[in-house]
């Protein structure tokens, strides 16, 4: 009853704050929420990786990274659009990421679980490493007129090209719902994440299935990689903060709970722009997550203390 | 033979469990007796492909399965309903059951049919459908075990202590289950519990220090002394 009466409180409270703001400061909102979808579309595929392979993949934001070069050498030698390259790109990225998974995460499934963040780690540096090599640290910048498209409402003007990565988003949560609860292979691929040995001795290839989930997750990160690039300009370390961010929505949503990392993002990205919107705590905006994630760790251990 | 073990040894590292075990199965159901550490477990978990053999041979329906990847060996016929159930706790009863029988060939061609039939056998189960399997309690999670195994339509079920940890009226309830099925199919059960068990079954096994000490018929291990005294305490 106790724990009823608290999460409506604190449901009502995060409403009425919600509601606050939006009349203030509406853009904080509308911005926090584009911010919100791109960190959850990113965060997803982690997670879906985290949740059926049982693996932190570091590397993660790295293959998203790998993936905007893709594109960006893709759209500049054959002049087209992204979101045209993004099919091509998101395959050639799954393929990758099943090689990679081959070759390097496999062997290391059953190692103790430092030793699996270790190897993600050195593929994150390689990775980065191989860009810097190839692209030289230099920005890399594409640009398109529909992305500065803008809307106003009365005296608001606000730009509404993100919102795409909202869309995105939704549209991964649900799809992903719809394979894990619908169709065989994916329920089999949550069988594999629930309980490996138990899903060989009914015939479901555990190997099969775990490279699979990889090269499903990659291809959606490599996906928005070449969405990423519309946006923003890209270097070789463009991917370690969403690696970091990506993680810390997963942890706050809880491992396997990928509608979570929708919530997780949106708090990480209202808060984020809550604080850019004023000139003193503008610098303040990126420590956000570091203290999101901390609250929730302490939240963690504390409930599993009186647990 | 269903199911032929010659001159099985295996082990897990250096320490060697099985020393050259015989055994075999035909169209009956098999009893597979010992105390714990005997290597009841480690000769299931040998046959099924999650313990490599070091040497020896396992033959199902003719054929070498011996080292095959455990998903191989379970498409090719042989369900196992194992000690620790290894369910999928987040998914339904329904998905649990489905999942028995799809990546298996010979399950997969008859799977209604093969529902029917386990809830037939299982009737709570039908009540239970749509429920995730980890809110079931151990009893029913055992019955969602051994229904899973049998959504495959196995030629070979093996059942690794079916009666583990559970209330003596449900141990009675499952065995009458299995009395049922050993008409249409080959089991082999490994068991604590002797006195239920031979009741279920045609012929037996006593294994003791990874080698198999006894072989007998059901009716035989009953009055064996060595039986009687070591497990049914007479």
């Amino acid at each position: 009853m106790a724990n009823k009466r608290n999460a409506a409180i604190f449901a009502a409270l995060i409403v009425a704050a919600v509601a606050g703001i939006l009349v203030w400061r509406p853009t904080v909102i509308i911005y926090g929420l584009q911010a919100a979808g791109l960190y959850a579309s990113i965060a997803i595929p982690m997670g879906l990786i985290l949740g059926i392979v049982h693996i932190v993949n570091l590397a993660h934001g790295e293959f998203m990274m790998v993936a905007a070069y893709l594109t960006y050498m893709v759209c500049t030698a054959l002049g087209i659009d992204p979101f045209v390259a993004m099919i091509p790109v998101a395959l050639v990225t799954a393929l990758v990421g099943f090689i990679v998974y081959k070759l390097t995460i496999r062997q290391a499934l059953k190692a103790p679980e430092l030793n699996q963040l270790i190897l993600t780690f050195g593929l994150a540096i390689s990775l980065t490493q191989l860009a810097n090599l190839l692209f030289t640290s230099q920005t890399r910048k594409m640009s398109f007129g529909y992305v500065s498209a803008s809307l106003s409402i009365g005296e608001l003007s606000f730009g509404v090209y993100n919102f795409v990565f909202v869309a995105i988003a939704v549209l991964m949560v649900i799809g992903l719902r719809l394979f894990l609860t619908r169709t065989t292979a994916g329920k089999a691929a949550l069988a594999v994440g629930q309980n490996p040995k138990g899903a060989a001795i009914v015939g479901i290839d555990v190997d099969k299935t775990y490279g699979l989930v990889f090269a499903l997750a990659t291809g959606m990160v490599g996906m928005m990689g070449a969405i990423f690039i519309t946006r923003s300009s890209i270097f070789p370390a463009v991917g370690s903060p969403f690696t970091m961010k990506s993680f810390c929505l997963i942890a706050m949503a809880g491992i396997g709970n990928i509608p979570g990392i929708l919530g997780a993002s949106v708090l990480l990205g209202i808060s984020e722009n809550f604080l850019k919107a004023f000139r003193e705590t503008r610098g303040w905006a990126d420590i956000v997550f570091f203290v999101l994630i901390i609250t929730v760790i302490l939240g963690r251990s504390i409930k599993g203390k009186k647990a | 033979m269903i199911l032929e073990v010659k001159k099985l040894q295996t082990g897990y590292g250096k320490l060697q469990v099985l020393r050259g075990v015989d055994l075999c199965v035909g169209k009956e159901s098999v009893g597979l007796f010992g105390p714990n550490g005997a290597g009841k477990t480690t000769l299931i978990n040998a046959i099924m492909g999650i313990v490599k053999p070091w040497s020896g041979a396992i033959e199902f329906e003719g054929k070498s399965i011996a080292g095959q990847a455990t998903h191989l060996v379970a498409r090719s016929g042989i369900a196992l309903v194992p000690q620790e159930r290894e369910l999928f706790p987040g998914l339904s009863v329904a998905d649990n059951l489905e999942l028995g029988a799809v990546y298996v060939p010979r399950g997969k061609a008859i799977k209604a049919q093969q529902l029917e039939i386990v809830l037939e056998l299982f009737p709570i189960l039908k009540e239970r459908i749509k429920q995730y399997v980890g809110t079931l309690s151990g009893g029913q999670q055992r019955m969602v075990a051994i229904a899973r195994a049998l959504m495959a339509n196995p030629a070979l079920l093996i059942l690794d202590e079916p009666s583990l940890g559970l209330q003596p009226s449900i141990v009675a309830e499952v065995f009458d289950r299995l009395s049922i099925l050993k008409k249409d199919i080959a089991i082999l059960v490994t068991e604590q519990n002797v006195r239920e068990s031979l009741k279920a079954i045609d012929r037996g096994y006593v294994m003791e220090n990874g080698a198999i000490v006894i072989e007998d018929t059901a009716k035989g291990l009953a009055t064996n002394p060595h039986v009687l005294s070591a497990y049914l305490g007479i």
